[in-house]
């Protein structure tokens, strides 16, 4: 039999002889390969303090990765090989002792717990289930500190926006949007007045507003007078799952939602045409008042974004 | 056409119909590249600049007016009609775009970005190309057209050592950012339109487009005074064109997509063969 | 002192120590203290299983590695507050702009911090990794059956694990509150709002009232740096804990029995190479960290809950979720004052939870379907169990597909084809491939069964015709030294003490006993 087929034959640890053949390395030269793998690690230690000297001097980030990457790479490479072709290269076998136990430590084990366990509970039970009780009820008090007290109730919060009958719409430097600004074909990003810089104005209040005619426009049937001169306005939280809906295509009249593609009519009252958005972004009713500034002429009619449970 | 210069822009604010209802200067708001701004500069009555420290507009030389009518002739009216009106020859109305008074700006951002002529009259919209025409062309192409109907916007000219690229920034995210990416790579809209990468933009052009609202894009006049818009262009043109990537390889600015594929093909898939290396086979 | 007395001296010291010299006199020591010899030396012995596939958990393990270290150090550095500041600092696009202080710190971080930004993104490419490389070990514990009895547990405690890194993940990458993460942040709260009953209390207690709040972002940071990972390490401990006490699976072959394990010794073969590998999966990691841009989050800018990016997809490990929110429909309930919103409330809650509680219980599935109650320490070839494989196939096609599909604008972009066409595909490939796969991969596993040798390299067939054309492939015996004796297991005594000076013909050894 060839040497190649007997070092493939497993053997136990134990008990081996210095000169067994599944004791020596794998490679056919070992000193070769030791020559190979000392220049690797030279190269690797070369590199990694290469690291420190760039550091040293603030090189610029790719300099200090690449030397400490390359350095680590290449002394791993170095170790896997010293590893692979100059170490005991095996086949070794061991046991699998069954760690699972007789049948009679378990039926021990079981009777220890049943028994033992057993004639306690039976010969208390009352107190058992007493103490059980509290513990449960322990259980669920201690959860509402963590629970509760994170947060608000969201109570009608989520039902309004800060539109009220009047708002100046204004953009996000504060200034008032008048009738003159914008011409067909044109969008921007409205608020009411005040809350352009807080969390809640930008996340719940922030709506578009766009020119599609230079003539009051018609949405839908009971919104005649919601769109002065052509300026229409939508909440721009999307109803799928509330990213801003900035995307507008002037020529295709929709407002798509850059996160999963939903994309609503402007002409119709953003009804949703195409994707996974459930609902018509909610319009705002615009008048325009004798200064020639656009204002609200109350809050959305229904809650803006997502759907929830209470919504409706 | 004296009376409507004379009447200067309020003629051209008038909601009553014109030639076309797309009208790109119907706003009041000062400082937005309409003829509200502050430096307006006059010669008989015909406005030839206007603008102030951030943009400056100018209106294309009437001597361009012949090359451009021989340039229109040869490479648009086949589709826009000898009169620039939408009509071609074949005589259907509204198959192509009427040009009047869409202002000289509109023409040339269209022309001079290669978009047109059209390679492909059938398709949804008009991508950037190598432009076919000059610069110089486009600018006579333009003024002639602008002379059937002088319209706004005129042509921009910014001055970027003026612009603050900070804000430039912080309005790109909230304008420009929902088409075409934060990093400005352009990417698929509804319906077969893109938005185009910024990348290849000159600084003209992103003012031109912005002002103009060319195809799906929409226009920006009283919503962006002179000072926003050439701080946006500053913002491209440094920013986006010559991104710093202090980390490496920018992955094509195609965010978590590209640095997917490379954590898993490169990463992964790299440290899988490296085992493949240190261990055995069956 | 004289000559004469220096050299035994030393000697004598030399024999003092005993044969093992000062070590061995160290480890008595520690045996005084800890008795560690036996224990020790049985650790030492443990046999490994050397094939390659049964590394890619350890690539998995040493992400996790780099992913502390590097997270230790940029714990220094990043403020976990949504207070706002205004940043001065060397990026001058968001010179003067009100940002979060996580934001500016972690710009900071990036441009002023020596390093910082090689570990910021050696960070979040140690992530990427550490989850495809759970991803790929996970497929390779399927495939190969290791799950079986006794190992549920193990299963168990990985699938967990990987929901965990995952969260962790998700967690990580919108500490810095910027324009891309801050949108994920965004629809989470708006998933949890889409829960019946309790979601609008779930999403204002998490997040401490309305979007976006500024209790978030320190929440998520504790959650980030110490519970998740508290959580996982002690995971990863009981993990590799059941790994050493129940011993790792073997692929059958020469001298693989159930009863055994064949393989390399811990000490030294298998912790060099184990620990050459932490050196290479470190080293790749600083290397993608060096020449790849990974979240450059002072492009993005910070997030203001008004602005929005196009091609915003989340890190990968996320996009099976964003891929089935865009092609689920916009089928929402409402009706008795109450709205349920199906269309994210399906893809984003009730998709993933059936998806990984089917993976929770496959192995009571399988042990069901099969009736196999018996204890597995030898693996399975994926061929060897074309059902099971088939099922795993058309699963993985499935969470393809829908990764794919979070992609839907880029590949709509790139190939310049109209973004509802792919969309609509999407929506069929999602149905058709898992469909096809099964069936497909069923197939092919049975040819593989069929075939002796099949999928392995080097086995010689002699093809022929027979006169009515049809090919014929017998396998043929080649050259004795090419034949692949492992293939074939043989009887070999587990305890052997002498090498036998001339081994038999056959191969086997014998043992006067």
């Amino acid at each position: 039999m060839s040497e190649q087929d007997e070092h493939r034959t497993p053997v136990s640890l134990n008990g081996l002889s210095a000169d067994d053949p599944h004791l020596q390395p794998a490679a056919k030269n070992p000193a070769t390969v030791e020559v190979v793998i000392s220049i690797t690690f030279v190269l690797g230690t070369i590199l990694v303090a290469g690291f420190g000297a760039a550091y040293w001097v603030n090189a610029k980030p790719w300099i200090l990765g690449a030397t400490m990457g390359g350095g680590l790479f290449i002394l791993g490479v170095g170790l896997v090989a010293w590893g692979k072709y100059l170490m005991p290269r095996g086949p070794f076998v061991e046991d699998r002792h069954e760690f699972a136990n007789s049948q009679a430590d378990r039926d021990a084990f079981a009777a220890a717990i049943v028994e033992r366990g057993g004639s306690v509970v039976k010969r208390r039970k009352m107190l058992a289930g007493l103490l059980g009780g509290g513990l449960g009820i322990f259980g669920v008090v201690a959860m509402f500190p963590l629970l509760r007290s994170l947060g608000p109730l969201p109570k009608g919060t989520l039902f309004h926006t800060d539109w009220r009958k009047g708002s100046y719409a204004v953009d996000q430097t504060g200034r008032r949007v008048s009738a003159g600004d914008l011409a067909v074909g044109s969008i921007m990003t409205v608020f009411p007045e005040g809350t352009q810089n807080s969390d809640r104005g930008q996340a719940v209040d922030q709506t578009v507003l766009i020119r599609v005619s230079n003539q009051r426009f018609t949405t839908q049937k009971g919104r005649e007078t919601w769109a002065p001169l052509g300026y229409v306005a939508y909440s721009k939280v999307c109803t799928h799952l509330g990213c801003p809906v900035g995307l507008y295509e002037q020529q295709l009249q929709l407002l798509v939602c850059p996160c999963h593609q939903s994309m609503f009519n402007v002409t119709n009252g953003a009804v949703p045409q195409f994707g996974p958005a459930p609902r018509p972004l909610p319009q705002l009713p615009l008048y325009i008042d004798s200064d020639g500034y656009i204002r609200a002429q109350a809050d959305y009619n229904q809650p803006v974004g997502p759907g929830f449970w209470e919504r409706g | 056409m004296a009376g409507v210069l004379a009447l200067g822009p309020l003629a051209l604010f008038a909601t009553s119909a014109q030639a076309n209802p797309l009208n790109p200067t119907a706003t009041t708001r000062k400082n937005s590249g309409t003829p509200n701004s502050n430096i307006v500069v006059k010669k008989n009555g015909t406005v030839i600049k206007y603008g102030d420290k951030y943009i400056t507009y100018s209106a294309p030389s009437s001597k361009l007016d012949a090359l451009g009518q021989a340039l229109f002739m040869e490479n648009c009216a086949s589709c826009h009609g000898t009169l620039a009106n939408g009509v071609p020859a074949n005589g259907v109305v509204g198959a192509y775009p009427d040009l009047v008074g869409l202002g000289p700006a509109t023409i040339d951002f269209w022309v001079a970005s290669g978009r047109m002529p059209a390679k492909d009259t059938t398709a949804v919209e008009a991508p950037r190309r190598q432009a076919a025409l000059s610069p110089q062309q486009a600018e006579a192409i333009a003024a002639w057209v602008n002379s059937l109907q002088p319209s706004f916007p005129y042509i921009p000219d910014p001055h970027l050592k003026n612009a603050n690229v900070s804000d430039g920034a912080a309005l790109f995210a909230l304008n420009c950012a929902a088409c075409h990416t934060i990093e400005g790579d352009g990417d698929a809209l509804a319906m077969s339109t893109f938005s185009p990468s910024l990348r290849n933009i000159p600084a003209y052009q992103v003012v031109e487009a912005i002002r103009t609202g060319p195809a799906n894009m929409p226009r920006f006049t009283g919503n962006l005074s002179d000072k926003q818009v050439n701080d946006l262009t500053k913002y491209v043109t440094t920013e986006i064109q010559h991104p710093n990537n202090p980390g490496g390889f920018g992955l094509g600015g195609l965010g978590p997509v590209a640095e997917g594929f490379v954590a898993l093909l490169l990463g992964v898939g790299f440290l899988v063969l490296i085992c493949y290396w240190i261990g055995e086979r069956t | 002192m004289s000559d004469v007395a220096t050299p035994t001296n030393k000697r004598a010291q030399r024999e003092a120590l005993g044969p093992y010299g000062k070590i061995g006199k160290t480890l008595g020591e520690l045996d005084d203290r800890l008795g560690v010899a036996k224990g020790g030396r049985t650790f030492m012995d443990k046999i490994f299983p050397d094939h390659w596939s049964f590394m890619l958990g350890e690539i998995a393990l040493y992400s996790f590695v780099i992913l502390m270290v590097t997270g230790i150090y940029l714990t220094f550095y990043f403020v976990p507050s949504s207070a706002i500041v205004t940043y001065h600092g060397s990026y001058l696009p968001l010179d003067g702009q009100k940002v979060t202080q996580a934001f500016a710190s972690t710009v900071n971080l990036s441009f002023k911090v020596r390093g910082g930004l090689l570990m910021r993104q050696m960070h979040h490419w140690a992530c990427d990794i550490f989850v495809g490389a759970l991803v790929v070990h996970m497929a390779r514990v399927f495939f190969t059956g290791a799950f079986r009895k006794p190992r549920e547990l193990n299963w168990t405690i990985g699938l967990t694990l990987l929901i965990l890194a995952i969260g962790n993940g998700f967690l990580g990458y919108s500490l810095p509150d910027d324009l891309v993460s801050g949108t994920g942040i965004r629809i989470a709260y708006s998933i949890m709002l889409s829960i019946p009953l309790v979601g609008t209390y779930l999403a204002f207690f998490i997040f401490g009232g309305n979007f976006p709040g500024t209790a978030v972002i320190p929440r998520f940071f504790i959650l980030h740096v110490l519970i998740l990972p508290l959580v996982i390490i002690g995971l990863v401990g009981a993990h590799l804990f059941l790994l050493v006490r129940q011993k790792h699976t073997q692929f059958p072959g020469e001298g693989r029995t159930e009863k055994n394990v064949v393989g390399s010794p811990m000490f030294p073969v298998f912790m060099a190479k184990t620990t050459g590998f932490l050196f290479i999966v470190g080293g790749i990691t600083a290397l993608l960290g060096a020449f790849a841009q990974i979240n450059p989050i002072w492009q993005f800018g910070p997030y203001d809950a008004s602005r929005i990016s196009y091609a915003v997809q989340p890190d990968w490990y996320m996009g099976f979720l964003d891929g089935a929110l865009r092609i689920w429909p916009s089928w929402t309930f409402h009706s008795f004052g109450h709205t349920i919103p199906f269309e994210v409330f399906v893809p984003a809650v009730i998709l993933p939870g059936i998806i990984f509680n089917l993976c929770y219980m496959w192995p009571l599935i399988e042990r069901k379907f099969t009736g196999d109650n018996e204890i597995h320490h030898l693996l399975d070839r994926p061929s060897d169990r074309p059902k099971r494989t088939a099922a795993g196939v058309a699963m993985f096609a499935l969470l393809a597909i829908l990764f794919i599909a979070s992609s839907t604008d880029v590949i709509a972009n790139f190939f310049h084809i109209s973004l509802n066409t792919v969309l609509l595909e999407m929506r069929i490939l999602c149905v058709v491939v898992p469909i096809i796969a099964y069936p497909v991969t069923y197939k092919i596993c049975k040819e593989m069964q069929a075939f002796h040798g099949a999928g392995k390299r080097k086995t010689p067939n002699v093809v022929s015709r027979t006169s009515e054309g049809e090919y014929v492939a017998t396998p043929t015996p080649v050259y004795s030294e090419d034949a692949h004796h492992e293939l074939q297991p043989t009887v070999v005594p587990t305890f052997i003490e002498e090498v036998p000076e001339q081994p038999t013909e056959s191969g086997t050894r014998t043992v006067e006993r």
